[in-house]
């Protein structure tokens, strides 16, 4: 579960979107060219000097119709630095024909798309949009380059453009929908945010992956919901059948109790010598199957499972693999051997408990 | 004979009555959360395939060939009419609606998103999928500038009820035409096409504005209960693309069949452990009670007996836990059926898949059926271990050894 949940999300991050942006505080609440970053080397030379900081780059979006001769669609053209933009996300290794790294009316766009509008390297397409101080834009561009990262949604609607060419056409010098950036430790990603902000101008705002990815996240959530209770069902089984074998395991074994009260032996004592066998028998259980787990886990993270064509099938949700891996986490097998202990444990107070009912007498009898 | 072997051995199942409670817990608690988990799968499934083909596939949907693969509103159907009136008169056919889409941009007045403009009849809509249900706001009066957006779609462009959506894509003739709406509706069909990039309007106006014949349609979508109706409307239709619901939505039919997977691994675990249990319970069981065995081995009593004393004793003690399990599953199912587990904490993320912010469980007769034979299956395999011991008594030996 961890494992498939951090391969969908550092996919999803490494592609294109980052551990984190930064934006202007209305930009994602209210949108549009009137909440946009207008003064972008301000932040960068705050982003420079901020230990943790790994790249970090600016991006301006904007939506309008691309045409060609028999075809339209709309389009997302956003404006990059595609030197800065090849060390922070995926799109440079995601080039599938043309060059990358074009100048002037070049544009870098989506396989999807580029077959939606059925465009062809060095073929032409118009697009009609808005400049940023609102004025009417059109211009003719070229296809120099295709990209696939296996996200439909963005394949199938986006396109790139130098930033030189698209700040003088858009008139969007020093300016960002949004600054995307990459961190050393993506676990570090909140602390890093909260040191950015105290520094950043009042009218920025600093979004984490968990923000920027919050649906993804939150259906992770539920998916761990789901995995958990499957999980406490398993847990739920195998408490009682450890319980009803050391109930049994006990039960037979109440005339020795018996005798071992009759020459003194405190119920304390045996209850501790309970206690003793569980653990023994708990560690022994753990001793094996501890590192076979861990094996498994670590086996299947180097050589996860593949589910051919799954990415295919749930393109429009975002998977863009067809590997499905574990995640070797020595958390996540310390607190689930934690747990089996705990169980372990627990299931020996009910037999403690039955035991202790019996008299010596009683117990001696006991057939 | 039968009768005093069956009550000898409801006594006995029930003697050590802490050992007996506690296999009766375990399997009915197992079993009460494993059928809440199954019921719960279920009507995640049903509910995502309920909407989907309500909203948009029906069982079976109709295309123009290459529709599909460029959704493209020159791929489309001319003769509409027609083959609505074909479709009606096959035997089965509940209801079939028709559709003419248009991929486009919307835009709001500080944002703009890639979109689909749909046009449909709302009536018929209303027998096909009853559409009305899926309006979280407003209602689909639409009057004459009207539309009805998808919630998603809404959210991203910040729009609300009363709010203009300019919608501008390329006509039949090829010109870029713009067409102004005002929201009367935001649909939440957990559909994530739907919700996400369409924008419904009455079909006429789309097709005006299309500057298409008012008889074209992009999709003729289609209701029946009948499977050999799907058949029939595959082959009559051959000249067009027909799927049925699977092969437009692999997706959704995958996760159906994980899901099933999942519950069969979740049951045959379960079960497994349950087997487990009863193994111990009866195999401790037997083991106190050998001299007891041998005794009646030594009176005369046949083995045949003795082993159908034995699988009654494993068989009641299942049963006790089957009944409880039983109750304690269907109190649960009824509940989740009828209140649901409210994930709306987690309303983005169940959005972004396509599922309802409360999911509501099914209860099927065949989760305790099933449920039922795995026990009586796991209770008799149980004692074959312990009976394989009793059958190679030797009676004389065990009384001396035990006396």
């Amino acid at each position: 579960m961890n494992g498939s949940h951090n391969s969908m999300l550092k996919n999803s991050l490494e592609v294109y979107t980052g551990a984190m942006a930064i934006y202007q505080k209305d930009y994602r609440d209210e949108g549009g060219y009137d909440y946009l970053i207008y003064d972008n080397a301000k932040i960068f030379t705050i982003l420079e000097k901020e230990n943790g900081v790994k790249e970090f780059t600016s991006r301006v979006e904007t939506y309008g119709i691309a045409s060609t001769d028999d075809e339209s669609s709309a389009m997302m053209l956003t404006g990059i630095d595609f030197k800065k933009e090849s060390k922070i996300s995926k799109l440079k290794t995601a080039l599938k024909s043309g060059i990358y790294d074009s100048s002037g009316a070049c544009l870098y766009m989506g396989e999807s798309l580029a077959k939606k509008l059925s465009l062809k390297l060095q073929d032409e397409v118009s697009f009609v949009g808005t400049a940023i101080d609102y004025s009417f834009v059109a211009d003719i561009f070229k296809l120099c380059g295709t990209f696939k990262t296996g996200m439909y949604e963005f394949d199938s609607s986006s396109a790139f453009l130098n930033r030189a060419y698209f700040d003088e056409l858009f008139y969007a010098q020093n300016t960002s929908s949004y600054i995307a950036v990459s961190v050393n430790e993506l676990k570090q990603s909140d602390l890093i945010a909260k040191n950015i902000s105290k520094k950043l101008p009042q009218d920025t705002k600093v979004y984490t992956w968990q923000e920027l990815m919050k649906a993804m996240v939150e259906l992770m959530k539920v998916d761990s919901i789901f995995g958990y209770i499957s999980m406490g069902l398993f847990f739920l089984v195998i408490f009682f059948v450890i319980m009803i074998y050391g109930f049994i395991n006990v039960s037979s074994r109440i005339k020795e109790f018996g005798t071992l009260k009759s020459i003194g032996i405190s119920d304390r004592d045996i209850d501790t010598l309970l206690f003793y066998e569980i653990i023994i028998l708990t560690l022994s259980a753990v001793i094996i199957a501890m590192p076979s787990s861990a094996y498994l886990a670590y086996y299947f993270e180097l050589h996860p499972f593949v589910i051919e064509g799954i990415s295919e099938i749930y393109k429009d949700y975002g998977i863009i693999s067809d590997e499905i891996p574990t995640s070797f986490d020595l958390f996540t097998i310390a607190w689930n051997t934690l747990v089996i202990v705990v169980l372990n444990i627990l299931s020996i107070i009910y037999p403690i408990y039955y035991v202790r009912r019996f008299t010596p007498i009683e117990a001696m009898r006991h057939v | 004979m039968y009768k005093t072997i069956i009550n000898i051995a409801l006594k006995n199942a029930y003697l050590r009555k802490s050992r007996a409670i506690l296999l009766i817990l375990m399997i009915s608690l197992s079993m009460g959360v494993m059928l809440s988990i199954e019921g719960l799968y279920d009507g995640l499934a049903a509910n995502m395939i309920d909407k989907s083909k309500r909203s948009d596939s029906g069982e079976i949907s109709i295309y123009a060939k290459e529709y599909r693969e460029n959704k493209d509103m020159k791929f489309n159907i001319k003769n509409t009419q027609d083959i609505i009136t074909e479709l009606k008169s096959i035997d089965g056919v509940s209801s079939v609606v028709s559709r003419f889409s248009i991929q486009g941009l919307s835009q709001s007045a500080t944002k703009s998103y890639p979109s689909s403009l749909v046009g449909v009849d709302f009536e018929d809509e209303e027998v096909f999928g009853k559409f009305s249900e899926f309006v979280e706001v407003g209602d689909l009066n639409l009057g004459k500038r009207g539309c009805a957006i998808g919630k998603e779609l809404a959210k991203n462009l910040k729009l609300h009820l009363g709010s203009k959506v300019i919608f501008t894509a390329r006509d039949a003739h090829g010109d870029i035409q713009s067409i102004m709406f005002r929201i009367k509706a935001i649909i939440n069909s957990t559909n994530i096409t739907i919700d996400n990039q369409t924008i419904f309007t009455n079909k006429s106006r789309v097709l005006s504005y299309a500057g298409v014949a008012q008889n074209t349609s992009t999709q003729i979508a289609i209701r029946t209960a009948s499977n050999s109706c799907i058949t029939i409307i595959k082959d009559k239709f051959q000249n067009y693309d027909a799927k049925d619901f699977k092969e437009l939505n692999p997706m959704l039919k995958q996760m159906q069949d994980m899901m099933k997977i999942f519950n069969k691994v979740t049951f045959f675990i379960v079960m497994f452990v349950v087997f487990i249990g009863i193994l111990g319970v009866m195999y401790v069981s037997i083991l106190d009670r050998v001299r007891e065995f041998g005794i009646m081995l030594a009176l005369g009593y046949k083995y045949t007996y003795i082993r159908t004393q034995v699988i009654f004793e494993a068989l009641f003690l299942g049963l006790g836990g089957f009944v409880f399990g039983s109750i304690l599953g269907f109190i649960l199912l009824y509940i989740l059926k009828h209140h649901g587990l409210d994930l709306s904490k987690f309303a983005d993320g169940m959005a972004s898949f396509g599922m309802a912010n409360i999911l509501y469980a099914n209860i099927k007769l065949i989760y305790f059926t099933s449920s039922f034979f795995a026990i009586i299956f796991a209770s008799i395999l149980s004692v074959f271990l312990p009976l394989k011991k009793i059958k190679n008594l030797n009676p004389t030996e065990v009384i001396k050894a035990d006396s």
